[in-house]
């Protein structure tokens, strides 16, 4: 029995070796993929950060001094400032609107299907297509909106993407209601609520208000967290929007890192680029350890 | 066993799909015939097209068989920061027009990635003879290298206006800035703030020029300014500002090329700088980019105040990379001497305006020049003592000319930033570019 029972325990333990051997062997891809395609390039973008390169002749290591001149560029704090903007922005008219109506959606009400299909149509379309169409509509001759506004006030004469201070405003409505990321992640988990728990809360009599904000709310919550995070890191990369609109102006009104990055490419610095680029990572990290923090993503629901 | 069906059906349309390719190639090879494809601008709606895509066809004709140049299209905005990734990749296209100044210096020349043309320009005399020395002395290196294709046709840039909305009594390049200003009256330029602010910068050299700016530019062109707060340059951008906010064309505020362009061609401004091969949208054919009872022969050419044109002989233009294959050269240079051939020239003078100096025009030329009345009063303008500038925005740093120079307009424009501010921040610009 002792010896069946050791021979037992030493398959089990063979077993779990080889089970360990092939886990490895399936994720292996996923991790070269990864260091490949992303570490490797990160890696790159930190290292050539410290150093002046054309791209062409030989790299010189000039340690924080593509770091101290990004920071001392009024264009730099004034990307800054734009990304704390869109970025409280974001995350709360932005991810707002688009929890708004994945509640309305999750009440089923009337066409839906059809509404949540209408709300995806602007995601299909590229932003770049979506930025050359805003052109169009804050024209100042001929765009819908002048010529809305020019019925009741004919004198009417605004330049939005290239006047101060709607510049920043006209690049914001670009994308500040399109939310159907957040929308479709929001109701994913609001699908997902067991209906017991909706049953049990109005057996103890609680409103609908009262429904939404203590029994579904806390349990969303890691997916408007993820929301947040989206919404935000997508204010940091933003080009497209700005660089087909405003490029940036009037002056630097609308600056952001990614059109710091693109000039710096133009005029060849590399590593000033990559340090815009360490920047813009940064940044995104603080925001997701801040959100995770703020709604305690990594601790589970209770 | 309908999806292992499914499977080989797949499968054998995605074989024959890539020996149809590889089929493609293989005749290419087989036949002799050098194909060289190249990304260039060049096409599609791109105005340069007009005249290129055709002439490139005149090529493919005559060395059919032997040489064949397929073009790729590309936005002209991002042409030169294909090459330059491209360049990195060691990729570099057959045939490229044009190069950033200082990238083809501190890269191309530095690196010895162009095919040095000198040798084959010493046993093709005629063809060099023909070259503007002034522009072949600047790509001639110190070693005696050629470096790329010189320049053999001049075209000055000037101005248009519409001569059914101002009647100056005196030809425009005999006026002074200030005497042009108030001959225009309550009329408008195109002027523009998107894109690198074209036809903007380009009156706006002539007001340089005025400012006794010309050696200034002429200085920048070889080593770029950083520093755009000096007398000439601070009177310069007050002038501008006068111009932009009582001159500008209504829509000036985020006006690209195209909105400049509609703008004159609809009557809303009455004068557009822009250079000769703007000629071809005014001629007949062009008519559905003409409103508001515009018309071509309503447009009189002309050269800025202060009898001023802008040319610029010091650049990089066509140039062949070194790390291509001898038939591929061979193709390439073909091209080149093709398209500089005196037939060739003459034909894209008579489309986009200019003179060959070193050229001596056929007599069919001068006949077809002087039907062309456009051509003909822009010819005209041009004489003995005319100031040839290069544009303002040359002895700019590149991310300053095509990003920053417009997009600061708009504040100069509203008064946000004095003529002085302004200056200060286009140096502060120039300055991060240059550092």
């Amino acid at each position: 029995m002792k010896e069946g029972g050791g021979m037992k325990k030493k398959s089990s333990v063979l077993n779990n070796k080889s089970t360990t051997m092939w886990i490895y062997l399936f994720v292996l891809p996923t991790i070269i993929i990864f260091a490949v395609f992303y570490l490797v390039p990160i890696i790159t973008v930190f290292a050539t950060s410290f150093t002046k390169w054309d791209g062409f002749n030989p790299v010189k290591f000039i340690w924080f001094g593509n770091y101290i001149k990004l920071f001392t560029q009024p264009e730099f704090l004034i990307s800054l400032k734009n990304i704390l903007l869109w970025s409280i922005l974001a995350a709360t008219v932005h991810v707002g609107f688009g929890v708004l109506i994945a509640f309305l959606l999750y009440q089923k009400p009337f066409g839906w299907r059809f509404v949540r299909s209408v709300f995806m149509i602007p995601n299909i379309i590229a932003v770049a297509a979506w930025a050359v169409i805003y052109r169009f509509f804050f024209n100042n001759d001929f765009g819908v909106l002048n010529n809305m506004v020019r019925i009741i006030n004919p004198s009417f004469d605004v330049a939005w993407f290239y006047e101060s201070p709607y510049a920043f405003w006209a690049i914001t409505f670009t994308w500040l209601f399109y939310a159907v990321i957040v929308t479709l992640i929001v109701l994913t988990d609001l699908m997902a609520i067991p209906t017991e728990l909706h049953e049990a809360a109005s057996i103890e009599g609680a409103s609908s208000w009262q429904t939404v904000l203590k029994v579904d709310m806390p349990l969303i919550k890691n997916a408007v967290g993820v929301s947040m995070i989206l919404s935000m890191t997508s204010r940091i990369a933003m080009y497209e929007a700005i660089a087909l609109t405003s490029r940036g102006g009037p002056g630097d009104d609308t600056m952001s890192i990614p059109l710091i990055l693109v000039n710096a490419i133009t005029n060849m610095k590399y590593g000033y680029a990559n340090a815009a680029a360490v920047a813009m990572i940064l940044i995104g990290i603080a925001i997701l350890f801040i959100v995770q923090k703020s709604f305690k993503m990594n601790e589970k629901n209770s | 066993m309908k999806k292992t069906l499914m499977f080989v059906i797949i499968l054998a349309f995605l074989c024959a799909g890539t020996m149809l390719f590889a089929g493609g190639e293989s005749e290419n090879a087989a036949s002799g015939e050098v194909v060289l494809t190249i990304p260039h601008y060049k096409a599609g709606q791109n105005v340069g097209g007009k005249f290129f895509l055709p002439q490139v066809e005149r090529f493919n004709k005559k060395y059919a068989g032997t040489y064949k140049l397929v073009i790729e299209e590309i936005p002209q905005d991002s042409y030169q920061g294909k090459i330059k990734q491209l360049a990195q990749q060691n990729k570099l296209p057959a045939l490229i027009e044009g190069a950033d100044k200082k990238w083809f210096q501190d890269v191309v020349i530095e690196n010895g990635l162009f095919f040095d043309m000198a040798d084959w320009f010493n046993s093709h005399k005629a063809v060099k003879d023909r070259a503007i020395q002034d522009s072949l002395d600047y790509i001639t290196t110190a070693d005696g290298k050629i470096t790329s294709f010189p320049l053999m046709v001049a075209r000055p840039i000037g101005l248009f206006y519409n001569s059914t909305m101002v009647n100056f009594d005196k030809p425009v390049n005999e006026m002074t800035v200030d005497g042009f200003q108030k001959a225009m009256g309550d009329q408008k330029l195109a002027f523009m703030t998107a894109e690198n602010a074209w036809t903007t910068s380009l009156f706006f050299t002539s007001i340089v020029v005025e400012e006794g700016g010309a050696e200034m530019i002429w200085a920048g062109v070889k080593s770029p300014v950083s520093d755009y707060t000096t007398g000439i340059w601070v009177r310069s951008f007050e002038k501008l500002q006068d111009f932009l906010q009582n001159n500008a064309s209504a829509n000036t505020l985020g006006a690209a090329y195209a909105d400049a362009a509609n703008s004159f061609m609809s009557k809303n401004a009455a004068v557009i700088a822009n250079g000769p091969w703007m000629m071809g949208d005014f001629a007949s054919g062009s008519e559905d980019k003409w409103s508001n009872g515009f018309t071509g022969d309503q447009v009189t050419a002309a050269m800025y105040p202060g009898n001023m044109a802008i040319f610029n002989p010091t650049g990089y233009f066509w140039w062949v990379p070194n790390n291509i294959s001898e038939e591929e050269k061979e193709a390439a240079m073909a091209f080149l001497e093709f398209i500089k051939s005196p037939e060739e020239l003459e034909a894209f003078m008579l489309v986009e305006g200019g003179t060959a100096p070193n050229l001596t025009a056929s007599s069919g030329y001068r006949a077809k020049l002087e039907e062309n009345r456009l051509l003909n009063e822009m010819d005209k303008a041009v004489n003995a003592d005319t100031v040839f500038v290069p544009l303002v925005l040359d002895v700019m740093p590149p991310s300053v000319a095509s990003e920053d120079f417009g997009r600061l307009l708009p504040k100069l424009i509203d008064g946000t930033y004095t003529p002085l501010q302004f200056g200060q921040e286009l140096s502060r610009k120039a300055a991060s570019a240059l550092e």
